[in-house]
């Protein structure tokens, strides 16, 4: 265990250096993460402002104010692409030569993504969310949120980046189909935005989608865990909820693995 | 107008860099840094050069070689110092300047890569205004001197290195241009790649008058192309000739090793060391004594001699050698230009200690 | 003047048939680029759509006036998208590899050069759904149809799109000073998302930065507020006009200011 960390960590390492580098990208880098964050806040406020009744779909306006927060920076840290790397490891031959090499390509890609997600999860995301618990104390004039409640909430923020990594590992099997991997994220970032509740609370579509939706990994990605934050969900109902992540993660990952297969016996065949 | 196609004076070039610290500490340092980093590409170089000359312009990686030659070709601005290419400043009046340059750089295509490559000739055509007359005759000729017509038809992204190449040229020649660019041409060709480019180059050049500066890392396209060469070190220039008369000042270096039929007993030995000490004397004692190398190399089957024929002549050392031991056969082998340059390098190192 | 015009423009249109016959061997990437941002705009829409189940309006904008202003915006956006969208390789890759070198080589207009290598074909997504939805709110009677207001339309849409290429234009030429301005190009593009809602619902420091330094309430909501509820022409499509003007030029000299520094790569 130890001998696979030593041989992968230099990989999540090198990620969270290289950010350091161009002090640019880092400003702007933070800066970037409010602005989507802030259109959907002011847009909830107006909506909330024209609404007659105090709550929509569920939701309260000081509840929907987190919600909006929480789910950007949710899913900023854990939705970590690996498939455009994928994209270009495809079209330069670097699958067929990672095939040679004593790393299993996989879980470079996935110690890759650990370093981005752990540099997000400092940069901002750290900081909105001390920023939005005394925002909630002093303001909304909530309870800050009770050591147990936070601890869930982490542990479901670690599955939801290994489902939406094992599921972009899938995804990004793709690149062995089509070349154009960036039209393709462009289509799975607007559905997404859909199935994980980025966009707006699962609450807020039809009854029959909604139940569709509980079908979905996708859901667990950023629903799951911001519902945890905000208390929506009774203690077995949390254990439920984590335990259907940790399926999904196994679920993925076998698929994964399925796929990689497949993908390895093209490669030998016809060549990377 | 002067009768200098191209006049480079006290051209000087600096680049700025952010710093850059190394390691995790490093990188957050870098953050919050503002240290800037001076370096000159180019330093005070000057030289002319006139129309229809052919000039090798090298120096070792980094040396400033190409920041020259994207000066004079107006991509970069000089930071002082004047470029005048056929009475244009470059950078100043860079369309005009255009459709007097053609340029090719080794490891960039200026082709379009997913078209097949006739299709690149039309538009380059379009853009450089090139009328049909001269447009079929031009290419006619390079269909000649460059056998583009095998893979005129391919998509660019599908020929290999040497077809690039010779593709490209023709490209940067199609307008014609007065001066010709060549940045590493022959970077990774075969030799037979190699010996048709430079061909090829030759023909333009007799044919169209056009001046060509070309940079290189491999000398024999110096030596098979060029009437004279310049040499760059650190953004210096350290020497400008034609290339007879850089053989004439150091050229003069000569090896010989002579086989020999059996190996030396230990006598004949002892008397190839002295007759070493006897020539190093007279080395001294000589005149001019220019401080040539002087060398004995006492090998597996052979003794090789390196000296310089302003202190010897070939005759008298051959007169030394074969009367000491039994020799079966002998190699002369006189200065190649690599080592020229390489010596040229050396002694400007030691100027600058 | 005229002959110049003229060689640009047939040196555009063979441009452009270059570029499509390159991309004429990858149609599925074609089609993949077309339902990306088609989808990526289904969404937007959804989640209007979802709200307005729940409000009847919001600060006095029903959903067919929201979903007008929302498809008024993509029109010029879509337009700036399909032609002037290599742009972003400058900011992106170009001046950091050097492969920018090539435009300073040709005898031609390097911005000419760059917009017309690449047609983005991708953003006839954006235009479909722009017109349609603005197609929808004529059928539905929210904006009234005159042939003065398809002229007015036309020219803010024009103004609109050069508000946009100028926005790029500014942030891709800072890639001369910074080598690579792409995080700054993608941080504006979010920005100009503001504009797809009317700019009151924002705070007062955001709505001034989105008629000032990213003046992106005049490609959409504020003309659109001319066709919507008469508001008075010079306060929006003649702000627009000159917003555009100024922008432009400012992007345009910055643009060629930057040339003079470029630095290319390698040594």
């Amino acid at each position: 265990m130890r001998k696979f960390f030593k041989i992968y960590w230099p990989f999540a390492l090198n990620y969270i250096k290289s950010n350091f580098v161009y002090k640019g990208r880092f400003y702007l880098f933070i800066l970037r993460k409010f602005l989507g964050m802030f259109i959907y806040y002011y847009l909830w406020m107006a909506i909330y402002a024209s609404s007659a009744s105090d709550q929509l779909g569920g939701f309260t306006r000081s509840e929907m104010i987190l919600y909006v927060f929480m789910s950007y920076t949710i899913s900023d840290m854990v939705m970590v692409g690996i498939s455009s790397e994928i994209g270009s490891d495809v079209i330069d031959g670097n699958v067929a030569m990672s095939l040679i090499k004593p790393i299993n390509y996989r879980m470079r890609l996935v110690f890759q993504a650990l370093g981005v997600m752990l540099y997000r999860a400092v940069v901002p995301s750290l900081f909105i969310w001390i920023g939005l618990e005394i925002y909630k104390a002093a303001y909304l004039g909530m309870a800050v949120s009770n050591p147990l409640t936070i601890l869930a909430t982490l542990c479901s923020i670690v599955f939801s980046f290994f489902i939406f990594i094992f599921f972009d590992y899938c995804f990004g099997m793709l690149a062995f189909v089509t070349t154009y991997i960036f039209g393709m994220n462009i289509i799975k970032n607007a559905v997404l935005n859909f199935l994980t509740g980025k966009l707006m609370p699962i609450s807020f579509f039809p009854e029959i989608l909604q139940k569709v939706f509980a079908f979905l990994p996708f859901s667990a990605i950023t629903y799951v865990p911001v519902m945890i934050y905000l208390g929506k969900y009774s203690g077995l109902q949390v254990l439920f909820q984590l335990g259907k992540q940790v399926l999904w993660v196994g679920i993925l990952y076998l698929l994964g693995s399925f796929l990689w297969k497949k993908v390895e016996k093209r490669i030998v065949i016809l060549g990377g | 107008m002067s009768e200098n196609l191209i006049e480079l004076k006290n051209v000087r070039k600096e680049f700025v860099t952010a710093k850059h610290y190394p390691g995790f500490k490093g990188a957050v340092k870098s953050l919050f840094s503002k240290e800037k980093i001076r370096k000159t590409a180019v330093d005070n170089v000057s030289f002319a050069i006139k129309e229809g000359e052919m000039v090798g312009y090298i120096g070792s990686n980094g040396a400033g070689k190409s920041t020259t030659i994207k000066m004079m070709s107006g991509i970069l601005t000089p930071t002082s110092g004047s470029c005048l290419v056929n009475g244009l400043e470059p950078y100043k009046e860079r369309k005009k300047n255009a459709k007097n340059i053609g340029v090719v750089f080794g490891q960039r295509t200026q082709l379009w890569w997913d078209l097949p490559l006739g299709e690149t000739y039309t538009v380059l055509k379009e853009i450089y205004e090139v009328s049909d007359q001269d447009f079929t005759e031009r290419m006619a000729f390079f269909q000649e001197v460059l056998n583009l017509q095998d893979f005129m038809h391919s998509t660019v992204r599908t020929l290999s290195l040497g077809q690039r190449m010779r593709a490209d040229l023709a490209a940067a020649l199609l307008h014609n241009p007065k001066v010709l660019y060549l940045d590493e041409p022959t970077i990774g060709l075969d030799v037979v790649v190699k010996d048709r480019i430079r061909q090829a180059i030759r023909e333009i050049n007799q044919k169209y008058n056009t001046t060509v500066i070309l940079t290189t890392h491999d000398l024999n396209d110096i030596e098979e192309l060029c009437q004279r060469i310049i040499i760059i070190d650190a953004g210096k220039k350290i020497y400008d000739a034609k290339l007879n008369q850089l053989i004439k000042d150091y050229g003069d270096s000569c090896s010989i090793s002579f086989e020999w039929k059996q190996r030396p007993n230990a006598l004949q030995m002892e008397k190839l060391q002295m007759e070493k000490t006897q020539m190093e004397k007279t080395q001294m004692e000589s005149q001019q004594n220019l401080g040539g190398k002087l060398e004995m190399h006492i090998n597996e089957s052979n003794v090789q001699v390196c000296f310089s024929k302003k202190e010897f002549t070939i005759a008298e050392v051959f007169a030394k050698i074969m009367g000491l031991i039994d020799v079966k056969d002998v190699q002369i082998k006189e200065t190649e230009l690599t080592d020229i340059v390489k010596r040229i390098y050396q002694g400007n190192k030691g100027n600058q200690v | 003047m005229i002959k110049k015009v003229a060689r640009y423009l047939s040196l555009y249109r063979i441009f452009v048939i270059q570029y499509v016959k390159t991309m004429m061997q990858s149609k599925v990437d074609f089609f993949i680029g077309l339902g990306g941002f088609l989808i990526s705009q289904a969404a937007g829409l959804a989640f209007l759509y979802l709200v307005f189940e729940q409000i009847p309006s919001m600060r006095e904008w029903n959903l067919e006036q929201m979903l007008f202003i929302y498809g008024f915006a993509q029109v010029p956006r879509g337009l700036d998208h399909l032609l002037t969208d290599n742009i972003w390789m400058v900011g992106w890759q170009m001046v950091i590899k050097g492969t920018f070198d090539k435009y300073i080589l040709r005898p031609m207009n390097i911005f000419f050069q760059i917009v017309c290598e690449k047609v983005q074909f991708d953003a006839l997504g954006e235009l479909l759904v722009g017109f349609a939805l603005v197609g929808w709110a004529v059928s539905k009677g929210t904006v009234e149809i005159t042939p003065i207001r398809v002229l007015f339309f036309a020219v803010s849409v024009i103004a609109g799109a050069v508000i946009y290429t100028s926005v790029k234009l500014i942030l891709a030429s800072f890639a001369f000073w910074l080598k690579d301005s792409s995080a700054i190009m993608t941080t504006a593009y979010e920005v100009a998302d503001f504009a797809k809602y009317p700019i009151e619902i924002y705070a007062k420091p955001i709505q001034a930065v989105l008629m000032t330094i990213l003046p992106f309430a005049f490609v959409a909501y504020i003309p659109s507020t001319y066709f919507l509820i008469d508001a008075n022409i010079w306060r929006t499509i003649g702000a627009e006009c000159a917003v555009a003007l100024v922008i432009w030029i400012v992007a345009y000299k910055l643009f060629q200011k930057g040339l003079t520094i470029y630095e290319s790569a390698g040594n």
